[in-house]
């Protein structure tokens, strides 16, 4: 059973909230999936960030509107028994279940959930290893992002995080994202504006162990 | 000239510095000056910014994080081709090609060419002031490729042709509406200028141009020599998608962006996100160790490429005096503090790169040319020295380029002038005992210049100026000095500076009293001079350092305990400037450090050695509100003392952004009096519904400023040196 620093957890709760990041507490990783399926539920089908309705887009940009009804998730980077368990539930809900061929969503998707492999405190900084394309895209085209993080995995400061990045970056390839929030700017007028390019939400689901 | 400008904007597609003189210069600034929503918004930001950087690192040790970067990066910066040569073998081994180009067109050529061997034609970035640095776009739309910036900001001043205004912030001079014309411009449909709508529409016209790039380019906030890695902070995410979706990833980064380890990358994003925008990180940070997998690729992995630009970095490295200016992270603080920038923007107060570190890459970067009238328009405040995420000490270094601009080209004829003078102490005493003699017909008897003639008074018109005093207090010094006690417990040496010596000696006659009174001796040693802070300023290198010299002799250190200065400006350059200017003087080198070591201002001498307290002074409840002088608060970091004296002797009335400039500057106020005049008002504007009676401050210049601003808006408010505030409450 891996340690908890819970001082670490309760900081990484308290920094979550500045960079716009929801924390929910949960059991565990089936409780995480039981919640992202939720939040694909909730949501309306292209409510938040996917346009080309209302806007007047030029030809262009229309090009990539998403057509029909159907709310889609996008889970790359889990292991077989985890999205079978997910697919499972997602299409009886009627969510188009998606593990890879990202690239065929540049229009956007609803729901990504995705697991992170270590987390900071002091910065509600979540690491992903993102070697994988389909992990990437996942993560910036979804509407709403949903990171599982085991509590264990959560560090202090980023000179905690010192090891865990040498091993990665000291092998082969490697892709590193660090995820502190969901996509913002600032650029007009420093009007704060979540989602321009990436996600409007972060949801990070805690989970035990 | 604006209609020049137009012209040279549409040719090349981009507004930079373009002024070919200070006349030129001037009429830019004033365009600026007259916009009122620029000044707005940048007045906001700078109220703000400083807020939000005090909240964001209250739990952490700003200082000491400062210093370690500064470390890192003076550790890395002697070694930068041996860390280009680890990074370039570390990133070869994982799949990357490794380019370094020496100057601008060789970045250019290798960028141009990787896009041509791989068939790309529409090209995406995201943002990369490198690459605003040797004009990609530019390079790469001549051989025929599409070129398009995705960082929001970068979006809409590429597509009305400007250059960035600030380095993190590029599109902080627009408005919404302004970016709504623009976004109408761009899609040929009529667009509503609700923010998060003109957002939304950006995240769908550029997410079509994601999809259909063949190349990115993308800057490095930090190149990591021991791994290979390549870092990129962005808030949006663009970032993410410019190194994902394309085939061809290029990654454009300055040499001095390489640091040895994965430590000093982590040092970096714990103070860069801070610096700059006052969060603890941004959104994204994305770290590329070596190519990674790319669905669109013949062999699945990205074709990736890093160009290190070196562009006179290297030679910089080398350059004792300048080199620290490769420290810098590009957080863009400089400007975010800078009382010029924010009256002014990025587009006058900088050429690509923007702010104090901007004046000094241009220098280095893109030459003397465009460099010229923009160092000259820094007022020397040292706001930016003060959060610099690197400690650079930039204003040292904009003062060093003025110096060697002298050297090039010569110097203008009152800048001579003034160095032949300050020069030579007597004709200089002469000259200003000459002034008062002749200026006599212009004062009518008051303290001020009333009716110089118009030619002395080009853009002076906004403060009334003072008039030179009939005694100088050094031709008063004989008289005085019979009234001091002979062997104090505490020995003096006064340095009078030029401004009290020969305008204000009242204020040194009122801190001889105070002295008197708590049992000082006092020496007032006749050879000294000006301080040498004006040819300093000037870039009179000579000059400057005979001045500093002279003074250095004339106080012998083995007589005094302290040498006390009512001037910030004076103490400042003493205690901190003197070591640095006279550092080839190594014979003195003793002379000048024990010199530097005994000065002090006259705040934290009153409070901490004299021990000056309640029990000195009578507290009549006078209200009265501060100015803290820049060299004071910044240069010798005094900031408690003062506020402690007058809650002793009056209720201290708080007022916003007492430590921002006044506007003064010395010289500065006569060669930019329409930002001087600005900066002033601002100051003055402030302390209205203050409540107070009196304003205190510890410096001669900022008196001569804020004393003849309040005259000329015929206010009410006494204007005051600490030392004649204090005095008038001592207890007799």
């Amino acid at each position: 059973m891996a340690t908890i620093d819970s001082a670490a957890v309760e900081l990484f709760k308290q920094k979550a909230a500045p960079a716009s990041t929801r924390v929910i507490e949960l059991g565990d990783l089936d409780e995480a999936m039981d919640y992202a399926l939720g939040v694909c539920e909730k949501k309306e089908f292209c409510e938040l960030l996917l346009p080309g309705c209302e806007l007047p887009l030029s030809d262009k940009g229309s090009a990539h509107c998403v057509r029909g009804t159907v709310k889609t998730m996008a889970a790359p980077g889990l292991e077989d028994r985890h999205f079978a368990r997910l697919e499972k539930l997602g299409r009886e809900k009627g969510f188009s279940m998606l593990r890879q061929d990202m690239r065929g969503q540049l229009a956007g998707m609803d729901v990504a959930f995705t697991l992170a492999d270590l987390a900071i405190a002091e910065t509600a900084t979540c690491i992903l290893q993102c070697y994988s394309e389909d992990l990437r895209l996942a993560t910036m085209l979804c509407e709403v992002h949903v990171i599982a993080l085991k509590k264990s995995q959560i560090v202090k400061s980023s000179a905690d995080a010192m090891g865990f990045l040498q091993g990665i970056m000291e092998k082969g390839p490697m892709y590193t994202a660090f995820i502190s929030g969901p996509s913002r700017t600032a650029d007009i007028e420093r009007v704060l504006t979540l989602g321009v390019h990436g996600p409007l939400e972060l949801h990070i689901a805690l989970v035990e162990g | 000239m604006l209609a020049v400008r137009q012209a040279f904007q549409r040719k090349t597609g981009i507004v930079v510095q373009t002024a070919k003189n200070m006349k030129e210069y001037h009429e830019e600034l004033k365009e600026a000056l007259d916009n009122a929503y620029l000044r707005e918004t940048l007045d906001k930001f700078a109220v703000a910014y400083k807020a939000n950087r005090a909240a964001i690192f209250a739990d952490l040790n700003e200082r000491e994080l400062i210093r370690d970067i500064a470390k890192a990066k003076d550790a890395a910066l002697p070694n930068l081709d041996a860390l280009f040569d680890r990074f370039a073998r570390e990133a070869s081994r994982r799949g990357v090609h490794v380019h370094r180009a020496a100057t601008a067109a060789d970045a250019n050529a290798i960028l141009c060419r990787i896009a041509r061997e791989n068939g790309c034609r529409k090209i995406i970035k995201s943002k990369s002031m490198t690459a605003e640095e040797i004009r990609v776009n530019r390079a790469l739309e001549e051989q025929g490729c599409e070129v398009v910036e995705t960082d929001l900001g970068e979006w809409i001043i590429q597509l009305r042709h400007e250059s960035p205004t600030h380095m993190v912030m590029p599109a902080i001079h627009l408005s919404r509406y302004q970016v709504a014309d623009t976004f109408t411009g761009a899609t040929g449909r009529r667009q509503d200028s609700d923010i998060e709508k003109l957002v939304r529409l950006a995240r769908r016209e550029l997410r079509a141009r994601f999809a259909e790039a063949d190349m990115g380019i993308s800057g490095a906030n930090f190149a990591i020599a021991d791994t290979g890695t390549i870092g990129i902070c962005t808030n949006e995410g663009n970032g993410r998608l410019t190194t994902t979706l394309p085939r061809v990833h290029v990654a454009l980064a300055g040499i001095d962006k390489l640091v040895p380890g994965i430590e000093d990358a982590l040092r970096i994003i714990r103070v860069l996100p801070r610096n700059a925008t006052a969060q603890d990180i941004t959104a994204y940070v994305s770290w590329l160790t070596g190519s990674a997998e790319c669905a669109e690729s013949r062999d699945k992995r990205k074709i990736m490429h890093v160009i290190f630009l070196d562009n006179g970095r290297s030679s910089l490295a080398k350059d004792p005096a300048c080199k620290d200016a490769l420290r810098c992270v590009r957080c863009g603080a400089c400007a975010n503090v800078c009382p010029v920038y924010r009256l002014v923007g990025g587009h006058k107060m900088g050429h690509i790169y923007i702010g104090a570190i901007g004046l000094i890459l241009t220098y280095f970067f893109h030459g003397r040319e465009k460099a010229r009238n923009l160092v000259q328009n820094c007022i020397n405040c040292g706001a930016c020295k003060d959060v610099c995420a690197a400690g650079i000490d930039l204003p040292a270094i904009i003062q060093e380029i003025r110096a060697r601009l002298v050297e090039e080209e010569g110097a203008p004829i009152e800048s001579s002038l003034l160095a032949m003078v300050l020069g030579n102490r007597k004709l200089f005493h002469t000259l200003l005992r000459f002034g008062q003699w002749a200026q006599r017909p212009v004062t009518g008897g008051t303290p001020f210049i009333r009716h110089l003639p118009s030619i002395f008074m080009q853009g002076q018109g906004f403060r009334a100026l003072p008039a030179i005093a009939s005694r100088p207090f050094r031709d008063q010094w004989e008289d005085l000095r019979v009234r001091l006690p002979k062997e104090g417990k505490i020995k003096v040496g006064l340095f009078a500076g030029c401004a009290q010596d020969f305008i204000y000696p009242e204020q040194l006659k009122a801190a001889l009293n105070i002295f008197a009174a708590k049992g000082c001796s006092v020496d007032f040693p006749m050879e000294q001079s000006c301080c040498g802070l004006p040819v300093q300023m000037m870039g009179e290198r000579k000059a400057s350092e005979k001045v500093a010299l002279r003074n250095v002799k004339a106080f012998d250190p083995a007589r005094y305990d302290y040498i006390v200065s009512l001037c910030a400006s004076c103490a400042s350059h003493m205690k901190h400037g003197y070591p640095r200017i006279l550092r080839e003087h190594a014979e003195m080198a003793a002379e000048v450090r024990r010199y530097a070591g005994l000065v002090r201002d006259f705040s934290s001498f009153a409070r901490d050695v004299l021990d000056l307290n309640e029990a000195d002074l009578r507290n009549d409840a006078e209200r009265v509100c501060y100015h803290a002088p820049c060299h004071l608060c910044r240069g010798m970091e005094v900031t408690e003392q003062p506020r402690e004296l007058m809650r002793f002797a009056g209720e201290y009335r708080q007022t916003p952004e007492e430590d921002v400039c006044c506007g003064f500057g010395g010289s500065y106020s006569m060669k930019f009096p329409e930002i001087s005049a600005r900066i002033m008002e601002k100051k003055l504007d402030g302390l209205e519904g203050s409540g107070a009676s009196v304003l205190v401050t510890d410096c001669p210049g900022c008196v001569m400023q804020l004393r003849g601003g309040e005259e000329k808006r015929g206010n009410t408010l006494k204007v005051e040196h600490m030392a004649e505030f204090l005095e008038r409450h001592m207890k007799k």
